[in-house]
């Protein structure tokens, strides 16, 4: 693999996220209403007051125009100005960026730690009591709603027993590390309780799978331990297909967790998005649509590259 | 006295929406926090009659501080003004900050959505700093709803800059009890006591009681109703009626009544089927209505209204035309009018069936649940209601093009409401298109007379129009339901669009 590799796959990106930023832009005004909705509802609004505000917002301008004045200007980094807020949207956008990291990046990092091994440990005990058990907590994990295990645990943690705070990122006035930490613990469970539960299947079956071949049957039979054979011969080749999955699952760190960061009152991107999308509040919208689009392909990329790192035989020119 | 002991402490309050701006004259919300802050000149108390604040007393044409013209086509409305007044830095509160707010509202490129009443001004005189004299194009009964009452803009602080993208939007200067010390995006908003609050309580007490407020922002209901139980916030109001018995169980909060002027209704699309059109099945559908049931579905919160204009205000009229709970008469109705009931049971008349669409407002509960009944109710007399409900911006823009062909919802008014938005000819928030001359008159008398009788008159015979045409059905008025700490003195709910916290001075948290 080489760094012009990585440049052309880098430079492909452009002419796609072009495209992808048309049907976007499209979508979005396709789509009943616009931002100046939110304030009709107020009875006192003059229509003046609209026209005024149409003008100044360029809503008045045909699409095409919009989106060529909207396509030139964020391609140089400027990324205008949010309707509701009146605030720069790289300003509103970056304050909930910490936010969403800290949530779904230690979400990510916990359910792959806890993930990769319960799918070995499931497929190297296959149809014994661990692996139902695994199975069985795997399956809970996948078909429970998000908000009902929330609720659950938010009753049970913060009403019950009042050792957690049940939403917020911090107790206000007291913004330390460890009460940080303490908000984070019931969203970081329940964001990753739903990935593991999914990775974690996916590495068993691919294991399974890898367990399974000729190369595996041949190691055995030459006596190497099962330990040497299930850690050294089938993990790395088990992992291909796990990594294809994660990486794409990882575009949702930057993009954020609507559910989650909604119901634990979480500041994060996925809320931003929400909120903007309730109010067509196009500039920010298309600017979280443009990241979160961003984080997509770059993660393709990424999985790309991991293959290979794991597997020496695979080259990208 | 007692007072002095219960001074400090600080009240949590839960907000179930994320704040858009600080700024009262650019927010889409109606300003809970704000409202704590920024002072106007008046402002409405509990019983929706509007009582002096920065100004020393509400201009009438009694008192003097306003006088009409003598062809009655422009008034003058002269405010005298609290003296001693700070803001909350420490610079003094003048009618130049007066003259200011109504400058920068009109302003066209200031991009605000309250800049109502603006117009209607032709001129300000400030002969000294606590003299505003405010000279009317036109008689305007509802001065006291907007400009001045949403709040005062300081001058010294904001002249030059440009109010669109000011600091002020996130941090605004007020004269108000408490002043705006740290707010984080999406999060909180906390308020400190004003040292410089003018306001006193009887005993000569400097107000405020409370130390601190923060305004939390949690936008699921069921975290907020979460939060309310394990403590984290001492106060939430709207909330969901499912709720309210489980937290009036719980030691410690005490739930509040609070009749907001907002009533519920199913309104005609009069510019969709044809049938609708036909008085006689709005008669029917009216008498097949029970709002006993619609409310007891509710918790049994709701009160049935026959009038558009709820109780609380003096020219509710009760005599308008009743359409009491009656399916046989409304059975009989549409029989009389030719609609025959099919195979199916649903009545039709040349081919046409009685069936149409009915929107409601997706995902809010309450809405949804009496969309049901009302679904059943005229099943029972043989019309076919099917939901097509829609979300935020797309809910909002079927109601004002008039895409429906019923639509069951509720409208919220200012202390002073103008009813020409929802039933005038062009009015902003008539999408059924509805339109009647009498009405339009009736209305236009409302709103040009400061003399209460004719305003009055006017009013109540609008409604007996309005319910003989019957391009809508007045349902419930349904209360907002606000849960608080019983530790919590001095709160009287609020009914208006000012919120519940606009007076919060005398608030204080019981030892």
């Amino acid at each position: 693999m080489s760094l012009s590799y990585i440049f052309k796959r880098l430079l492909g990106m452009v002419p796609l996220l072009l495209g992808v930023s048309l049907i976007l832009f499209g979508v979005l005004h396709l789509a009943p209403g616009g931002p100046l909705d939110v304030y009709a509802d107020n009875p006192s609004v003059t229509q003046e007051a609209l026209d005024n505000m149409k003008r100044a917002f360029g809503l008045d301008q045909p699409l095409p125009v919009q989106y060529f004045r909207w396509v030139t200007a964020f391609f140089q980094g400027e990324w205008g100005f949010s309707i509701r807020s009146a605030q720069p949207v790289m300003e509103e956008v970056l304050a909930r960026v910490p936010a969403t990291l800290m949530l779904s990046g230690s979400a990510f990092l916990l359910a792959l730690i806890v993930a990769l091994p319960l799918g070995i440990l499931s497929a190297t005990r296959r149809y014994t009591g661990v692996d139902y058990f695994i199975t069985l907590m795997s399956f809970l994990g996948i078909s429970m709603p998000v908000f009902w295990l929330a609720l659950m645990l938010q009753l049970l943690f913060a009403v019950q027993w009042k050792i957690l705070p049940s939403a917020g990122m911090q107790t206000i006035g007291d913004g330390s590390l460890p009460d940080l930490l303490r908000h984070l613990i019931l969203p970081v469970f329940i964001l990753a309780f739903a990935s593991v539960a999914g990775w974690s299947r996916y590495m068993r079956s691919s294991m399974v799978e890898v367990l399974s071949q000729d190369y595996i049957r041949t190691a055995r039979a030459k006596g190497v331990s099962s330990r040497r054979v299930t850690y050294s011969h089938a993990f790395r080749n088990a992992l291909i297909p796990v990594v294809t999955v994660v990486a794409l699952d990882s575009a949702s760190i930057l993009s954020g967790a609507v559910i989650t960061e909604t119901i634990f009152a979480w500041p994060g991107l996925g809320r931003l998005f929400i909120e903007s999308m309730n109010g067509r509040d196009y500039p920010v919208l298309m600017a979280l649509l443009m990241v979160g689009s961003f984080a997509l392909v770059l993660s393709n990329l990424l999985a790309d590259l991991a293959y290979s790192l794991i597997d020496p035989r695979i080259r990208y020119d | 006295m007692g007072m002095a002991q219960q001074r400090g402490g600080t009240l949590t309050v839960g907000l179930g929406y994320d704040i858009d701006t600080l700024n009262v004259y650019s927010t889409g919300f109606l300003g809970d926090v704000q409202a704590a802050v920024v002072e106007g000149l008046v402002a409405p108390n509990e019983k929706a009659e509007y009582v002096p604040v920065l100004a020393t007393r509400v201009p009438t044409v009694q008192n003097g501080g306003i006088k009409v013209a003598a062809d009655n086509k422009s008034m003058v409305v002269t405010y005298q003004l609290r003296p001693g007044v700070k803001w909350s830095d420490g610079k003094p509160f003048t009618s130049a900050d007066v003259k200011f707010t109504w400058e920068t509202v009109k302003d066209p490129k200031f991009i605000a959505e309250s800049k109502d009443g603006t117009e209607d001004i032709s001129s300000i005189e400030t002969p000294n700093d606590l003299t505003v004299i405010v000279n009317y194009k036109r008689v305007a009964p509802d001065f006291k709803s907007t400009l001045f009452t949403f709040g005062i803009l300081p001058k010294h602080a904001l002249e030059g800059k440009d109010l669109n993208t000011d600091k002020y939007n996130q941090m605004p200067l007020g004269t108000g009890p408490f002043k705006v010390t740290q707010y984080v995006k999406g999060q909180f908003v906390v308020l400190d006591r004003n040292p410089n609050y003018w306001g006193k309580d009887k005993a000569g007490v400097q107000l405020p009681y409370l130390d601190k407020m923060i305004f939390k922002i949690i936008p699921d209901s069921n975290t907020l109703v979460t939060q309310l139980k394990s403590g984290e916030i001492q106060m939430a109001y709207s909330v969901p009626y499912s709720q309210i018995p489980q937290l009036s169980a719980q030691a410690g909060l005490k739930v509040i009544k609070n009749p907001v002027l907002s009533w519920q209704h199913l309104d005609f699309n009069l510019k969709g089927p044809a049938a609708l059109r036909d008085i006689n099945v709005r008669k029917a559908m009216a008498h097949a209505i029970d709002r006993t049931t619609i409310s007891k579905a509710l918790g049994g919160y709701p009160i049935p209204i026959s009038t558009v204009v709820v109780p609380v205000f003096s020219y509710s009229n009760k005599d308008v035309p009743k359409y009491p709970y009656d399916p046989a008469k409304a059975r009989q109705l549409l029989e009389a009018a030719g609609y025959k009931a099919g195979s199916d049971g649903i009545r039709a008349k040349n081919g046409e069936r009685l069936s149409f669409n009915i929107m409601s407002q997706a995902g809010r509960a309450t809405d949804e649940d009496a969309q049901q009944v009302l679904i059943a109710q005229m099943k029972a007399i043989g019309i076919e209601l099917k939901p097509d409900n829609k979300a935020g911006v797309a809910f909002r823009d079927a109601r004002y093009k008039g895409s429906y062909d019923l639509f069951y919802s509720g409208w919220i008014t200012s202390a002073d409401p103008s009813y020409g938005v929802f039933f005038g000819t062009k009015g902003v928030n008539n999408g059924q298109g509805y339109s009647n001359p009498k009405v339009d008159a009736l209305l236009a008398t409302a709103d040009s007379s400061l003399d209460p009788a004719v305003r009055n008159k006017a009013l109540r015979d609008f409604q007996t129009v309005l319910m003989q045409d019957l391009p809508s059905i007045p349902v419930t008025s349904n209360p907002s339901m606000i849960v608080v700490t019983d530790k919590l003195g001095g709160f009287v709910p609020n009914p208006t669009n000012m919120t519940n916290f606009v007076n919060t001075s005398g608030w204080y948290l019981k030892k």
